[in-house]
C-alpha cells in the first residue's frame, strides 16, 4: 500500500542496523530510499539527488543532526526534515529548524504516519 | 662586656687605690723622716746647751770652791773644785770632739769651745796654780795681780760660754722653726696628696663603675628583653597549641604522655592530669577502620624509625568513653641541637566531618557521572529498541520465511545489546554495601561498552590491552566511576581523530621515586595522545573544584577518583608529555590485588593486537563485544 511511489526519502543515521531496518520498512511502505551513515555523506546525497523528504538522526559522530539540518535548509529550504533522536529534550534552535521530530522507539507506524504528513498525497 | 673584662676592671678598681695610698704613705714617710731628723737636731742642740750649761756650772763650782779656799785657806773648800775639775775636762773634750768632727760638727762652735778649753787650761795653770803655790807657801792668797788675771781669764771663759750658749740657743730656735715649717709643709703636702689621691680614686672608680654599670644595664636590658621574648614566644606557642584545631600529644622516649592540648584531651576523652605519665597506647589506642586490628601508635613508630611519619589513613581512635572517632595522625621526633632524640610529638585530628563531606561530594560527583552516563544509555538503548520495533513491524507485515528469520536474528542481536548495556548500567549503579572481588577486565569492558558511543561521537579511536584474571577487592561502582572519569578525560583530551589506549596489567613490586615500596598489584593505565597537561596545571588537577572544562565540568572527577583509589588502598597518578612522540597524558590507577588472587597469570595477557600500545584499529575495542562488533549481514 504505497502512499506515493515516486517519493524519494533520504535516511541519515550512523546506526547501521537501525538504518538498514528503517530502509526496508520505508521501501515496504512504497518509498524509494537513499541511506547515508554520516552527516557529510547525507548532505552530499541531498544536494545531488531529488530528495523529497529527510529522516535525520540527531546524535551522530562528527556532525550532529542539528548541523546537518541547518545545511540542508541552506541548500533546499523546501525539503521537509523529520528529526529522529534517542534523547528527549533537544535544543530548541534545532527543533525550530526541522519540520517534525520524534523519539526513537515510538514505533514504525508512528514514523510512517509522521513522514506521510510531511509529504503531499 | 664579658666576664674577663669585668674582672679586669674590678682588678683596676682594687689596685689603683692601693697604689695611690702607697704613694701617699711614701710621701708621708719621707716627710716624717726629715721631720725626725730635725727633731734629732733639736735634741742635739738641747744636749749641747745642757753640756755648755754644765761646763758653766762646773767652772762656777770650781771658782766658788777656790774663793772659799782663798778666803779660808781651808783645803776642804777645794773639794768642789777638785770634783768639778775631775768632771770638766772630759765634758770639754767631748764637746770639742762633737763640734769638731762627725755628723753634727760645727767649726765655729768648735773654735769657741777650743778657746774656752785653752782659757780654762790657762786659768788653771796660771791663776789656780799660782794660788795653790801661794797657799802651800802660806803666802798671801790675795795677790791682786793674780786675782785680776784670774778674773780676766774667767770673764773670757764666761763670755765664750755665753756666746756659745747664745749660738746654741739661736740654732735651736732655728731648728724648731724649721721643724715647725716642715710639719706645716707636711700637713699641706699630705692634705694635697690625700685630696689628689681621693679625687683620682674617686674619678677612676667612678669611670670604671660607670663602664660596669653601663655594661650591667646593657646585660640587664638584654636579659629582660630575652626573658620577655621567651615568655612571649612561650605564650604564643602555648596559645597556638591550645587554639589549634588539631590534637597534639607530646611523649617522652618511653612513649609516656608528657603534654597534650585541650583538643587532644577532648578527642581522647582523657584529662591531661590523668594522661600525663600514662603510656601512649593507653591514651591513644588506634585500630584499622576496616579490619579493626590494632595499629601501631604513631609515637611508637616514630621512636622505632626515628623519622617523621605522615598521615595514616583509615585509623579509628578508641576513646576512653568507649566511642570511636575517625582520625588522621602524624608524628615527628623532637631532637636537641645535637640531633639526639628527646621525645615525640604527635598531631592528629578528627576527620569524621571531613570524611562525611567527602562522601557527600563523592555522592554528588556520582550523580553527575550518572546523569552523563544516563544520557548515553538512553541513546544506547533507544537505538536498538527502535530497530527492534521496526523489525517487529516488518515481521507483522509478513514476508518470506527467510526474511522473517533474518529480521528475528537482527532483533535478537539488538536485544542482546540492550541487555548488555542495561547490565553494565546496573553494574555501575548498584552499589555493594561491602567490598567484593572484582574482575577488573570485566569492569573495564563494561565501561568501554557504555562509553563506546561517546568515543564514537568524539571521533576517538580506542584500543585496549586487558590482562585476564586480575582481581581486586573493592566497590565495583566506585571503581567504574574512576574508569569512566579517566576514560572521559582521555577521550576529551585526545579530541577528534585522537586515540585512547587502555591497559590492564599486573604490576611488579617496585619502589617509587618518593621511596615508597609498592607491592604487586593491578595497574590500569589509560593513555591518550592529546596535547598533554602543563606541569602547573597537573599539580592542581587533584584539587576539588579545579576544572579545565569550564561549565561542563564539576571539578571533582579526579579528586573523587583519587579518593576512591586511596579508599581501595591504591593510588592514582597522572603524568604528561607536552611534546615529542610520547605526547599525551597517562593516568595510572594502582590497586592492591585481592588476597585470594594468588594464582599465577602472565604479566600482560595477550589480549590485544601485538603492535601495542596504540593501534588505530577500532576493532580492538570491538573484540570485547564480538556480537556487537560484527556488522549486520542483511
Amino acid at each position: 500500500m504505497p502512499v506515493s511511489p515516486q517519493h524519494l526519502v533520504l535516511c541519515v543515521d550512523d546506526e547501521r542496523v537501525g538504518l538498514r531496518v528503517r530502509q526496508i520498512l520505508l521501501e515496504r511502505a512504497g518509498y524509494r530510499v537513499l541511506t547515508a551513515e554520516s552527516g557529510p555523506a547525507g548532505l552530499d546525497l541531498f544536494s545531488h539527488e531529488p530528495i523529497d523528504a529527510v529522516i535525520l538522526d540527531y546524535s551522530m559522530p562528527g556532525m550532529h543532526g542539528g548541523e546537518v539540518a541547518r545545511r540542508m535548509r541552506d541548500d533546499k529550504p523546501a525539503v521537509p526534515i523529520l528529526l529522529l533522536s534517542a534523547y528527549v529534550g533537544l535544543p530548541s534552535e534545532v527543533m525550530a529548524l526541522v519540520d517534525l521530530s520524534m523519539t526513537k522507539g515510538e514505533g514504525a507506524a508512528r514514523l510512517l504516519e509522521k513522514l506521510g504528513s510531511l509529504l503531499p498525497a | 662586656m664579658n666576664l674577663n673584662q669585668f674582672r679586669y676592671i674590678m682588678g683596676q678598681v682594687f689596685v689603683v687605690p692601693i697604689l695611690a695610698l702607697t704613694v701617699l704613705a711614701l710621701a708621708l714617710a719621707i716627710q716624717i723622716k726629715s721631720s725626725a731628723d730635725t727633731v734629732q737636731q733639736i735634741q742635739s742642740s738641747d744636749r749641747r746647751i745642757a753640756r755648755v750649761t754644765l761646763v758653766s756650772k762646773l767652772i762656777v763650782d770650781q771658782e766658788t770652791g777656790l774663793r772659799g779656799f782663798q778666803v779660808t785657806g781651808d783645803p776642804r773648800f777645794l773639794e768642789p773644785y777638785r770634783q768639778a775639775e775631775h768632771d770638766l775636762d772630759p765634758v770639754l773634750n767631748r764637746l770639742y770632739e762633737r763640734m769638731h768632727q762627725g755628723p753634727t760638727a760645727n767649726p765655729q762652735q768648735a773654735v769657741i769651745i777650743a778657746e774656752v778649753r785653752d782659757n780654762y787650761h790657762n786659768w788653771k795653770s796660771g791663776f789656780v796654780a799660782g794660788m795653790m803655790k801661794a797657799a802651800n807657801a802660806s803666802t798671801e792668797l790675795r795677790d791682786p795681780e793674780l786675782n785680776m788675771r784670774g778674773k780676766q781669764q774667767m770673764d773670757s771663759i764666761r763670755a765664750d760660754l755665753d756666746r756659745l750658749t747664745d749660738q746654741l740657743n739661736q740654732q735651736r730656735v732655728e731648728r724648731i722653726d724649721r721643724w715647725q715649717r716642715q710639719v706645716k709643709l707636711m700637713l699641706r703636702v699630705l692634705f694635697g696628696l690625700a685630696l689628689a689621691a681621693a679625687l683620682l680614686i674617686g674619678l677612676f672608680v667612678r669611670s670604671r663603675l660607670h663602664m660596669v654599670s653601663a655594661a650591667f644595664r646593657g646585660s640587664m636590658e638584654e636579659a629582660q628583653r630575652r626573658a620577655a621574648e621567651s615568655f612571649r614566644s612561650e605564650q604564643e606557642l602555648r596559645t597556638t597549641l591550645c587554639s589549634i584545631g588539631d590534637g597534639v600529644i607530646q611523649c617522652d622516649l618511653e612513649g609516656r604522655v608528657q603534654m597534650m592540648n585541650p583538643v587532644a584531651e577532648d578527642l581522647t576523652r582523657w584529662p591531661l592530669a590523668e594522661a600525663v605519665g600514662s603510656p601512649i597506647s593507653a591514651v591513644f589506642p588506634v585500630i584499622n577502620e576496616r579490619t579493626r586490628a590494632a595499629l601501631e601508635s604513631p609515637v611508637m613508630k616514630v621512636l622505632r624509625l626515628g623519622q617523621t611519619i605522615k598521615l595514616a589513613n583509615h585509623a579509628l581512635l578508641l576513646r576512653r568513653d568507649g566511642t570511636e572517632v575517625d582520625i588522621a595522625d602524624s608524628g615527628a621526633p623532637i631532637r636537641d641541637k645535637d640531633g639526639k632524640l628527646l621525645g615525640v610529638v604527635m598531631v592528629f585530628r578528627d576527620v569524621s566531618l571531613e570524611r562525611r563531606s567527602q562522601e557527600a561530594l563523592i555522592a554528588h560527583e556520582k550523580l553527575v557521572v550518572s546523569g552523563r552516563v544516563a544520557a548515553t544509555i538512553a541513546h544506547e538503548i533507544h537505538n536498538p529498541l527502535d530497530a527492534v520495533q521496526n523489525l517487529l513491524y516488518l515481521i507483522r507485515q509478513g514476508g518470506s520465511s527467510s526474511e522473517t528469520k533474518e529480521y528475528l536474528r537482527l532483533a535478537e542481536s539488538e536485544l542482546t545489546r540492550v541487555t548488555e548495556i542495561s547490565r553494565a548500567m546496573l553494574g555501575m549503579h548498584r552499589e555493594a554495601t561491602s567490598a567484593v572481588i572484582i574482575d577488573l577486565r570485566t569492569s573495564l569492558c563494561d565501561m568501554l561498552l557504555l562509553m563506546e558511543r561517546r568515543f564514537a561521537k568524539l571521533d576517538v579511536h580506542v584500543t585496549s590491552d586487558l590482562a585476564t584474571g586480575v582481581e581486586v577487592c573493592g566497590y565495583p561502582g566506585e571503581l567504574k566511576q574512576v574508569f569512566s572519569n579517566l576514560l572521559a578525560n582521555a577521550a576529551e583530551a585526545a579530541g577528534q581523530g585522537g586515540t585512547v589506549h587502555v591497559e590492564l596489567l599486573r604490576g611488579v613490586p617496585h619502589v617509587t621515586d618518593t621511596g615508597e615500596s609498592v607491592p604487586p598489584g593491578a595497574v590500569v593505565r589509560i593513555l591518550d595522545n592529546g596535547p598533554g597537561i602543563a606541569p602547573d596545571t597537573l599539580e592542581k588537577l587533584f584539587e576539588p573544584f579545579f576544572t579545565t572544562k569550564g561549565e561542563s565540568g564539576t571539578g571533582l572527577g579526579l579528586w573523587v577518583s583519587r579518593g576512591i583509589a586511596a579508599k581501595h588502598g591504591g593510588t592514582l597518578i597522572l603524568s604528561s608529555q607536552l611534546t615529542g612522540p610520547d605526547r599525551g597524558t597517562i593516568a595510572e590507577v594502582y590497586l592492591p590485588l585481592s588476597q585470594s588472587d594468588s594464582h599465577v597469570t602472565p604479566e600482560i595477557a595477550p589480549d590485544a593486537a601485538p603492535d601495542l600500545p596504540i593501534t588505530p584499529d577500532r576493532q580492538a575495542t570491538r573484540t570485547v563485544n564480538a556480537s556487537l562488533a560484527s556488522p549486520p549481514s542483511l
